[in-house]
């Protein structure tokens, strides 16, 4: 079977989940002996465009209409196309309260000029192109990329975790920090995955990872009430790595 | 009229482009290219708290997540009024070693090397000379475990916490670590070996103005409130309170980046500067490695930064080794974080990033939600001096061949090692 054709790319974003390839460093010379990278911007200079491709790594959050054209344009030529990180999957940190006013924001860096940059709130890919199969995390998991690669080898579409961060911070044994300490621990609602890092350093989960499937979100907000703290900012918090609308 | 474009720079982080036009000889425009999508972080942390900040503006980069998450910690320490403890500035210098060692393994084996080589990429360097691109990943790697042990993960790290560390590591994980690092001390010598035997690049000379932070202990990335800014012979002061006399940016069409000069004159920041400022440091093995890479200081050729990031890898070895040693002489601490008594305040932090000076500069409210953010990247206060270097190389360019002219700026483009996702992210206007 000859090697299935991948390329590696970034939209706005901070390069992360890319970066996790290349921290890949025990691994990477194997890999590429078993997919050919056709195009990796971040690693390479001989990219070639035109190249139709079985695999499309995309991270990156859209930003720009030059980010949705290439995004696009990505898709036109991928069979498969991989949401890697969070950003890509549900919008991220530049997604966070994104009914602000856009012009202002702008503005208020920028100066005048800054309304006329190509600038728009962030979207995850799959508000624009159709995802075959989505890699959250804040950065990705090197482990999961790796298994991913793997499952696309042999055809078959990589499993992520459906549980909440909790499932797997209690098979750590670790005490609950909101429960028992009273801390603002996202965990309940956030896709495992992590294997509870944060809780495990006795740090509460900020979401990186994005929602569970079937997180209960109404009754984690009354939980955190009746912690004492208001619903507002526990919403806004909720939503740090992943917009309302997107979930 | 011709125009020189490089549409979309390679091997560098994030996506930025280079064009220079040329009216026969003279060079009459230069410009690099940002047009990385805005992401707007700053304006859109208003409201947020305290401890929402640093595990936001982390996600500003991820090569200089380490340095991004520490130097706002300790801006927002510095509006709180909140001392650390000594074993946490320890811990966190560790931290930013190990982001160093990460991030000029990468950038001086996976993005620059290929040049030398007339290689495409890393991988391809691989396949003919496989031992060169695993000596890089090697001390790649060994950056990325520092920063896992300490900081919990090696990209957005999330142990450190604002007064301290969530749980700090173990005397084991600390005698691993320095195994690891003694391995890693020949490793730097064949590093040395392997940057003097490429081919020299001799192909941009500039009078070149450098600001870096003062170490008052001669080598820390993370302590210091002043920056030292050198210009052939003269030197001036700049307090960390007075960081805006470094950043008169000014917003230019052509970039999302805004771009810097100190009293008119672009700067430099990153390794090369550091050295520059602070060359006490170049003492015993670095001083014979600095003889051997045949770098003079202050240096007038911008690809001297790929040197100067050679040598930093060693100091960065020796210095990581000897926290450690520290560490496990006093004995680690299950120490906790200090508790955090927000203010209305503002405080602001400067540090030593892989790529230079990072400044982040808060004002909180008395409830110590963020009313306003600046953030102030290397990669930022380099754009001006990168174009102007790219103007003299085009200068002093004397065949007009434009694959020639293309492949030297975009080489200079990368010994600057620029992270262009950081450079979008600037102060607000004053």
């Amino acid at each position: 079977m000859s090697k299935p054709k991948v390329g590696i790319f970034g939209l706005t974003g901070c390069a992360g989940d890319q970066l996790v390839i290349l921290n890949c460093e025990d691994q990477l010379l194997d890999l590429v002996a078993l997919i050919d990278i056709r195009d990796f911007l971040m690693a390479s200079s001989d990219g070639q465009p035109a190249c139709a491709l079985d695999i499309a790594f995309v991270e990156g959050a859209v930003l720009t209409t030059r980010d949705a054209e290439t995004l696009r344009a990505i898709r036109q030529r991928s069979k498969v196309l991989v949401a890697l990180g969070t950003c890509a999957v549900w919008g991220g940190v530049a997604a966070m309260d994104r009914g602000t006013d856009r012009g202002k924001l702008l503005e208020e860096v920028y100066g005048e000029r800054g309304r006329e940059y190509d600038s728009y709130a962030a979207q995850a890919l799959h508000e624009i192109v159709k995802v075959d199969c989505n890699m959250a995390g804040c950065p990705i998991e090197k482990e999961h990329f790796l298994a991913a690669v793997a499952a696309l080898l042999n055809g078959d579409p990589p499993v992520y975790p459906e549980y909440p961060v909790c499932t797997e911070c209690r098979m750590r044994e670790n005490n609950c920090l909101l429960i028992e300490r009273g801390e603002i621990c996202c965990g309940p609602i956030t896709a495992a995955g992590c294997d509870a890092r944060c809780p495990d350093l006795r740090i509460p989960c900020i979401g990186c990872r994005g929602p569970v499937a079937d997180g209960n979100a109404a009754s984690i907000l009354s939980m955190f009430e009746q912690k004492g703290f208001d619903r507002q900012s526990i919403a806004r918090r909720l939503r740090t790595f992943a917009p309302q609308e997107v979930s | 009229m011709s125009t020189i474009v490089i549409e979309h720079l390679a091997r560098v982080e994030g996506h930025g482009g280079i064009t220079v036009e040329l009216e026969g000889d003279t060079v009459t425009n230069v410009h690099f290219d940002i047009f990385e999508g805005a992401r707007l972080l700053e304006p859109l942390l208003r409201g947020k708290r305290y401890d929402e900040v640093a595990p936001i503006l982390s996600r500003i980069c991820s090569i200089c997540s380490a340095a991004h998450t520490l130097t706002s910690l300790k801006a927002t320490e510095n509006a709180f009024g909140i001392r650390v403890s000594p074993q946490t500035e320890l811990l966190r210098e560790l931290m930013f070693r190990g982001e160093s060692i990460e991030s000029h393994a990468l950038h001086l084996f996976l993005l620059a090397l290929p040049d030398y080589l007339n290689y495409p990429s890393a991988i391809a360097v691989a396949a003919d000379k496989p031992a060169a691109v695993l000596l890089g990943l090697r001390l790649k790697k060994l950056g990325n475990t520092i920063q896992e042990v300490v900081g919990g993960r090696a990209i957005h790290p999330v142990n450190a916490v604002l007064g301290g560390f969530g749980r700090v590591p173990s005397f084991d994980h600390l005698i691993s670590l320095r195994s690891a690092l003694l391995q890693a001390v020949s490793d730097c010598d064949t590093v040395i070996d392997l940057i003097a035997a490429l081919p020299a690049t001799d192909f941009c000379h500039s009078d070149t103005t450098f600001a870096a932070l003062r170490s008052p202990n001669l080598d820390s990335y993370y302590a210091g409130d002043e920056v030292m800014v050198v210009s052939g012979g003269n030197r001036a002061i700049v307090n960390a309170a007075e960081y805006r006399t470094l950043t008169n940016e000014k917003a230019v069409p052509h970039s999302h980046a805004k771009h810097s000069t100190f009293r008119g004159s672009p700067f430099m920041v990153g390794s090369l500067a550091r050295l520059t400022v602070n060359p006490r440091r170049l003492t015993g093995k670095l001083a014979v490695a600095m003889k051997r890479l045949k770098l003079q200081l202050p240096a007038d050729n911008p690809m001297d930064n790929n040197k100067a990031q050679a040598l930093e890898l060693i100091n960065d070895v020796e210095r990581a080794l000897e926290i450690i040693e520290q560490l496990l002489r006093d004995g680690i601490k299950d120490e906790r974080a200090i508790p955090v008594h927000p203010r209305a305040a503002t405080g602001s932090a400067i540090t030593e990033a892989p790529r230079g000076l990072l400044i982040h500069s808060y004002t909180y409210d008395d409830e110590g939600r963020i009313v306003s953010a600046d953030v102030i990247t290397p990669t930022a206060l380099n754009a001006a001096s990168i174009e102007l270097h790219f103007r003299r190389a085009v200068e002093q360019c004397a065949e007009r061949d434009e694959a020639v002219i293309s492949k030297r700026l975009q080489m200079i483009a990368r010994a600057y090692d620029p992270c262009i996702s950081c450079s979008v992210h600037l102060v607000r206007k004053s």
